[in-house]
């Protein structure tokens, strides 16, 4: 047999619109143990970023997925002809890191702590599917429940959750921005 | 963030309320532990009477806080009852934690901010159905009239077969909503009649098919039909690059 484990997986991510989760993997490989998909894995990662190539593979989202390295964008949007890519406004920033760190959390909530009325931004961050409804809360009224979505982590390329910026990277800038008067 | 010394700041420049009294705090170069209430107050009012207007929709807000400022400065006016030090809360507590917290979902988000730079630079192969270049274009998105035509069609063979009506529970349109999303997040696309196929009701039928017609207007999902006859297919729309 010539194929190789790390082929398959190449393949598979190649061929992937969304990040594939390992779960994905070992449904099909399952002449495979994990372990040695996880090391190939590894190795196919390391292989991308360490090959001089404009094309990696990353971590977001709980999956793997190919992604162009970022030194490559100006042709890139040359190509396609983008000038910039659309960002969200300060507003959806502020609500969405709202929801981010208080998750799950209601729209009064999200309200109170920026302070004011965050429906329309919410709504902007639902189109764009970056937040997503769990459910309803079992309290008087029974609000709505928002999370972010997986969507959400692959926007701003994280792993998982525990990706975002910590506690003491807030307290960093915090400290930074008092500094810096 | 504007930090500018001018303080002709406009309050369209500030993200709410918290946030002006944070720049009010910062240029003062105050603790936010020990906010001398009646300065800020004072800062604070003078940047409300700048507005000619107040617009009620918008601007609400900052009279809320206005309010607790001006609550917070006469409690801390009043004469207290002798109690015992550590019992007495200071009434700055209430504006104190909220502006702590505010302050670090703003640090948060310029985190984040610096992320999503990050990750629009990096590229990753779109996706079905091709982004729309006019020459090459095969499948073609289908105009609502097609997509209703092909309900009623449906519903029209569903009433022949029987369709079964027991009064049940009823679906909310949200949570329909919730689960078309879902379907199509976890299949990435749904076979419109294989779809409307499996509801139960008639009434689930048509809470799905509104669901429908309305993420296909929020442009969340696109409806496409492969040729002519053929099934028509929904697909979740992703930020295309343009």
């Amino acid at each position: 047999m010539t194929v190789d484990l790390k082929n398959i997986l190449e393949t598979l991510i190649f061929i992937s619109i969304e990040p594939l989760p390992l779960e994905k993997i070992r449904n099909i490989l399952t002449d495979f143990s994990t372990e040695d998909i996880q090391k190939s894995l590894m190795e196919l990662v390391q292989d991308h970023a360490q090959k001089n190539r404009g094309i990696q593979i990353v971590q977001v989202a709980g999956g793997y997925m190919f992604s162009t390295k970022i030194e490559y964008d100006p042709w890139i949007r040359q190509l396609l002809r983008v000038d910039r890519k659309n960002r969200l406004s300060t507003a959806a920033m502020e609500t969405l890191s709202t929801v981010a760190y208080h998750q799950p959390i209601t729209l009064a909530e999200i309200s109170a702590f920026r302070g004011l009325d965050s429906s329309h931004s919410l709504k902007t961050l639902l189109q764009k599917r970056l937040v997503k409804i769990i459910g309803r809360k079992k309290s008087p009224g029974k609000p709505l429940i928002y999370r972010t979505s997986n969507r959400f982590l692959s926007y701003f390329g994280l792993e998982s959750l525990k990706d975002l910026p910590s506690q003491e990277e807030i307290s960093k800038i915090l400290e930074e921005n008092q500094g810096a008067e | 963030m504007d930090t500018s010394e001018s303080y002709r700041v406009k309050l369209e420049a500030f993200q709410g309320p918290l946030d002006l009294l944070l720049f009010l705090i910062k240029k003062k170069k105050i603790d936010i532990h020990d906010i001398p209430i009646s300065s800020i107050t004072k800062d604070y009012l003078n940047y409300l009477d700048q507005k000619e207007k107040i617009n009620l929709e918008r601007e609400a807000e900052f009279l809320l806080i206005a309010a607790l400022l001006i609550y917070i400065k006469s409690q801390m006016l009043l004469p207290r009852e002798t109690v015992p030090e550590d019992d007495i809360e200071d009434p700055r507590n209430i504006l104190v934690d909220r502006l702590l917290d505010y302050q670090k979902i703003k640090a948060a988000g310029s985190l984040l901010r610096e992320k999503e730079n990050e990750a629009l630079q990096k590229w990753q192969r779109t996706f079905l159905p091709p982004r729309d270049t006019e020459e090459e274009l095969e499948l073609t998105e289908i105009s609502l009239f097609d997509l209703a035509e092909a309900f009623f069609t449906l519903m029209k063979k569903k009433e022949r077969d029987n369709m079964r009506a027991i009064k049940g529970q009823e679906v909310t349109h949200e949570e329909k909503m919730k689960e078309m999303l879902d379907y199509l997040e976890k299949n990435s696309s749904l076979d419109f009649i294989e779809y409307f196929n499996q509801q139960e009701t008639i009434a689930e039928a048509f809470v799905s098919f509104f669901c429908l017609l309305e993420l296909i207007k929020a442009r969340i999902v696109v409806a496409i039909q492969e040729s002519l006859f053929h099934t028509i297919k929904v697909w979740l729309r992703k930020e295309s690059p343009s």
